[in-house]
């Protein structure tokens, strides 16, 4: 029994060693694709809301003063590294190439190869969003506040969560290649939709009521919104999100299984 | 002169000719993928209803945004999207390939033709499906043009800033995917493009002073639409859409060295 588990761990953890040793090798690759952006739109929210709140004189809008809003978007970095770092972008690619009939024979089947690389991902997400915490907190402590345990570690576990949900939705949408030549739109547009809805562009304060009330029905503010509020210390239904989140991980993860199943009695294995 | 005039002329038509084999050949290609052909135009859309809304919700609560009201800053927004619709349809295709076309070797077919390599590596891809996007782009132009009653000498240089705009914005984007010759891996230069679009998809004056004169100056991005719409709402700030032209100028002195530099460095993989 425990040499199974061991097994089953080595596997996990070798694949994970192997996409840590690509990322690596391309470092610059992982910055511009992973970090750059991240960093380069936090860039341009806080110039856009400096500019917007020199003209309010100063003042709150909506109820948020400059500081508030900025440290909304400085979270909002924070969580988009921990959940949305994994693109699955090769996913289309290697089942349009014949790449997966690897993954019929290998001992590590498609899902566990693609999980594995997520969380090594993950890994190194965390470490970067450690380091951007601990020299933010040095240098603008009190556009973060003050440093509240209980939220941090809830913010982080529902991070996770959000990034589990981003990583069943890319490897649906990635799966589609059985039917289709090209996947990257699917997920584009999942991602403008969920950008624009989510509370990453705008806190979700600012939308008029009924689409708010409308999205409460949706994953959509647990993407963004809730999680930045749970960092920042002012959302207290942890249970719910979590909740939510799963309920929504399921329900994508059993689209992705089924997709799967349906998707391997056309595969052709191109290339063999 | 008479002689250079028509060899000029026969290598224009030369080219045009070769562009519309292009296009054909991708129109071909794009017709086979209907869904996909479908998905970009839903995909853009909800991009403009997203970038749009926005704003719109962010003025709900404002009444300006630096110098400028919500009409205003929709124009603007209408022409980086009009431009940047255009960047996607006519070039941005190319840049994506390029990385791969490096790294494959397939350059080397690319310079055996007849014609130069560089048009060839950067406008042999079209994406027709995003041409209706363009008529959509163009639509919200004029309608927010209406809204900020732009008069008659701007409307008649609209199209042209516009054509500026995409010209800089192309050509900048060429220096930087000539990068690729220097990397073993170039995805992520194609990120870096994308970082300066969404930068430049601000107008100037959202800027710190500094930044401001770097992303105008050093990396001339804040030129593709600050500076033509400045000049359609105030014929008299004229300065930067001179800047735009000069820029264009410069720009392509640098593309003509880092392009001959990387094809020197460029080790044809699969010889």
């Amino acid at each position: 029994m425990m040499t199974a588990i061991r097994i089953e761990f080595l596997k996990w953890f070798q694949t994970m060693k192997v996409t840590w040793s690509e990322v690596f090798v391309y470092r610059f690759n992982f910055l511009l694709m992973v970090i750059g952006p991240m960093l380069v739109l936090f860039f341009i929210k806080y110039n856009v809301w400096s500019s917007i709140y020199q003209g309010a004189s100063g003042q709150e809008i909506n109820g948020y003063t400059f500081e508030e809003m900025v440290s909304y978007h400085l979270w909002f970095m924070i969580v988009s590294m921990l959940s949305m770092a994994y693109s699955g972008q090769d996913l289309a690619e290697d089942i349009r190439l014949g790449r997966i009939s690897s993954y019929l024979i290998y001992p590590i089947n498609f899902w566990q190869f693609n999980t594995a690389r997520f969380l090594s991902i993950e890994c190194i997400q965390v470490g970067i969003v450690l380091i951007t915490l601990s020299t933010t907190y040095l240098g603008f402590s009190h556009i973060l506040g003050e440093f509240n345990p209980s939220a941090f570690f809830a913010g982080f576990a529902i991070s996770f969560l959000v990034g589990v949900f981003w990583f069943t939705i890319q490897y649906t949408t990635g799966l589609l290649a059985f039917w289709f030549e090209e996947t990257w739109t699917f997920r584009v547009l999942f991602q403008i939709i969920a950008h624009f809805l989510s509370g990453a562009i705008i806190p979700l304060d600012f939308y008029p009521s009924w689409l708010v009330a409308i999205l409460d029905y949706s994953p959509f503010p647990t993407l963004a919104y809730v999680p930045v509020k749970i960092f920042l210390g002012s959302y207290t239904e942890l249970w719910k999100a979590a909740f939510t989140l799963l309920f929504w991980i399921i329900i994508s993860a059993g689209i992705a299984a089924w997709v799967w199943k349906r998707g391997l009695k056309l595969y052709t294995a191109a290339g063999m | 002169m008479g002689r250079m005039w028509n060899h000029a002329k026969q290598r224009v038509v030369h080219y045009l000719r070769v562009y519309f084999g292009f296009f054909s050949t991708c129109f071909i290609a794009t017709m086979s993928f209907r869904i996909h052909f479908v998905l970009l135009i839903v995909m853009d859309l909800f991009f403009y209803i997203s970038t749009l809304g926005s704003i719109h919700i962010i003025y709900n609560h404002v009444s300006m945004i630096g110098p400028w009201n919500r009409e205003q800053l929709l124009f603007f927004v209408s022409v980086m999207l009009t431009i940047q619709q255009c960047h996607m349809t006519f070039v941005s295709e190319n840049f994506w390939i390029f990385s791969s076309t490096i790294r494959t070797g397939a350059l080397d077919f690319i310079l055996l033709k007849p014609i130069s390599a560089l048009f060839s590596a950067f406008f042999r891809h079209i994406r027709p499906g995003s041409f209706i996007n363009i008529l959509i782009a163009w639509g919200t132009v004029i309608y927010y043009g209406m809204e900020v009653h732009l008069d008659l000498l701007a409307w008649l240089l609209l199209p042209f800033c516009i054509l500026l705009g995409l010209v800089l914005a192309s050509s900048l984007d060429m220096v930087i995917a000539s990068s690729m010759f220097w990397m073993l891996e170039g995805t992520g230069i194609n990120f870096l493009r994308i970082e300066l679009q969404e930068l430049s998809r601000w107008p100037d004056f959202i800027y710190g002073s500094i930044t401001s004169r770097i992303l105008t100056i050093v990396v001339p991005i804040l030129l593709i639409g600050s500076a033509p719409v400045r000049f359609l709402f105030d014929h008299s700030d004229w300065l930067p859409l001179l800047g735009l032209g000069v820029a264009i100028i410069v720009v392509w002195v640098v593309l003509h060295f880092v392009w001959n530099a990387g094809l020197n460095l460029y080790e044809s993989a699969s010889s």
